[in-house]
């Protein structure tokens, strides 16, 4: 099944991009080679000449019929934008526009597609002032946005990520499993296990009753209860080791195993800390209301979760895989 | 419920330090040699981590790529018919897809919506429920097996859906009796 979510994701992911790329290129949503006539004003020394090469702070006046047709919502007054002109002769320019506040979205989107902290483009003049001439400002191609950000933001962003999280989480595993170690020799765990005996029996029938995997689970729900994931998922991952010691078949999950993990999906967190929080930074009369709803729900989709996991594994389609030989 | 959160509040404060004084201890009284024993568990901290690697950048890229590709509003758009008949609101829907596949997203979404809804609307609160009483399926799903390299995850995976399925109309419902 992970096969096809994980198809599905990526295949869905690519496509809808291809998708509304070409969407925005046949509506030419960037408005790609269509030049505005814009009013350039000198702000640094007015009367030095435009020297190829160097750079000159100006200040662009969009009218709003220039903007028209192009961006949402059309300002009342002119826009007037901060940049900096690199001439390339005496009458054009290279122009980087400075993304401020008051850059219409379209235009900062276009940005960020080039990676760019500012919007590029070309101006040519017939004759500059220094009160102020007409120009004809072109802005730099936009193509591909969406594609741009699946390789990005997607692919190369995600796959940095996913290192950073697993290396963060090893100096808090070697504390978790250092610590568990301990409890585990002195016995602690096996005693933890025999106290919930009645309840795990019957949620793990196929794992020994004091086991440590037993011990190692009944800590990581807990923990997971308290909302002290830091210390949840290296319990977790200590359980899963545990339960892995009396697995047969390397690489295939066993029926305890499927019944932990959905244990901890289905999430049985009591006090949601991180959602109370946001809720009053975000001006709540009452940041707890949410309280009574949430427990109820987490309750019932756990115990959906489990009787779900617990029928699933009856189904001759799952048992096969647990007995065929590896492939 | 006030004094419900403290009362956690304050468990949730003293539970890591009074475990960890409790296991050594414990293990002291056992006659246990709790450094030796520490060192010797803590060695297999970095192996774990790295055996996770592969799981998680497979599952973290296939979301990256969904997220990014846009294809979370189409997805929206083509479902908001069905969902608006169970009473969600179409706002609601991204966090109902994200909430599964990225903790960092879904967050994002009820951020968005506080702010445009404010958070005691129904739709604030509505989220607020979801976000509380979800998981992030996936990532739990790649870091656990991941941790003892298993790919063939039988009936977790399904089970793990309905489960979220469940919580997501759970929260729907609850909101309106709640506060309908």
């Amino acid at each position: 099944m992970l096969n096809y979510i994980w198809f599905a994701l990526i295949v869905i992911g690519v496509l809808v991009a291809v998708g509304s790329d070409w969407h925005d290129l046949s509506t030419n949503k960037f408005h790609n080679g269509e030049e505005m006539a814009v009013t350039v004003r000198l702000l640094g020394d007015a009367s030095a000449p435009l020297l190829a090469g160097s750079r000159v702070p100006v200040a662009i006046e969009f009218p709003p019929g220039a903007l028209a047709g192009r961006v949402e919502p059309l300002p009342d007054s002119a826009l007037v934008l901060n940049a900096r002109l690199i001439p390339t002769s005496g009458t054009a320019a290279n122009i980087e526009i400075a993304l401020e506040d008051r850059t219409p979205a379209l235009w900062r989107e276009m940005a960020r597609s080039g990676k760019k902290e500012f919007l590029a483009g070309s101006i040519a003049w017939e004759r500059s002032d220094a009160a102020g001439f007409p120009a004809r400002l072109l802005l730099d191609p936009v193509k591909f946005t969406r594609l741009n950000a699946v390789t990005n933001d997607g692919f190369i962003r995600y796959a940095k990520t996913a290192v950073e999280l697993a290396i963060g989480l090893i100096g808090i595993m070697a504390l978790w499993l250092g610590v568990m170690k301990i409890a585990e020799q002195s016995g602690l765990v096996t005693r933890i296990a025999a106290m919930v005996r009645p309840l795990t029996t019957r949620l793990f029938p196929d794992v020994p009753p004091d086991h440590p995997a037993m011990g190692a689970m009944i800590m990581n729900i807990s923990a997971n209860m308290l909302g002290l994931s830091n210390a949840a998922t290296p319990l977790g991952l200590k359980a899963m080791e545990e339960l892995n010691k009396l697995n047969r078949k390397v690489g295939t999950a066993t029926d305890a195993m499927c019944t932990f993990l959905v244990i901890n999906t289905s999430s049985v967190q009591l006090i949601p800390a991180t959602v109370i929080a946001l809720r009053a930074a975000a001006g709540s009369s009452n940041p707890t209301e949410i309280l009574g709803p949430v427990i109820v729900a987490t309750t019932v989709n756990t115990l959906v979760g489990i009787v779900t996991v617990k029928l699933l594994a009856r189904l001759p389609y799952f048992r096969r895989q647990l007995s065929a030989e590896a492939p | 419920m006030g004094t419900l959160v403290d009362v956690m509040g304050v468990i949730s404060v003293v539970a890591i330090p009074g475990l960890i004084l409790l296991i050594v201890v414990y293990g002291l009284a056992k006659k246990v040699k709790i450094y030796e024993a520490f060192v010797e568990g803590a060695k297999e901290g970095f192996q774990v981590g790295v055996r996770i690697i592969p799981f998680l950048v497979a599952m973290l890229v296939a979301i990256g790529v969904f997220r990014a590709g846009g294809a979370m509003d189409i997805l929206a758009a083509a479902i908001a018919p069905l969902t608006n008949l169970i009473g969600m609101p179409s706002e609601v829907l991204p966090m109902a897809i994200m909430r599964p596949l990225s903790g960092s997203g879904a967050l994002g979404v009820m951020s968005e919506i506080f702010k445009s809804h404010g958070a005691d609307s129904v739709v604030g609160r509505m989220v607020s429920v979801m976000m509380g009483s979800g998981e992030t399926t996936f990532y739990v799903l790649a870091v656990y097996f991941g941790s003892v390299s298993i790919s063939r995850t039988r009936q977790a995976v399904p089970a793990g859906i309905v489960a979220d399925i469940v919580a997501i109309l759970m929260s729907v419902w609850l909101t309106h009796l709640v506060w309908g």
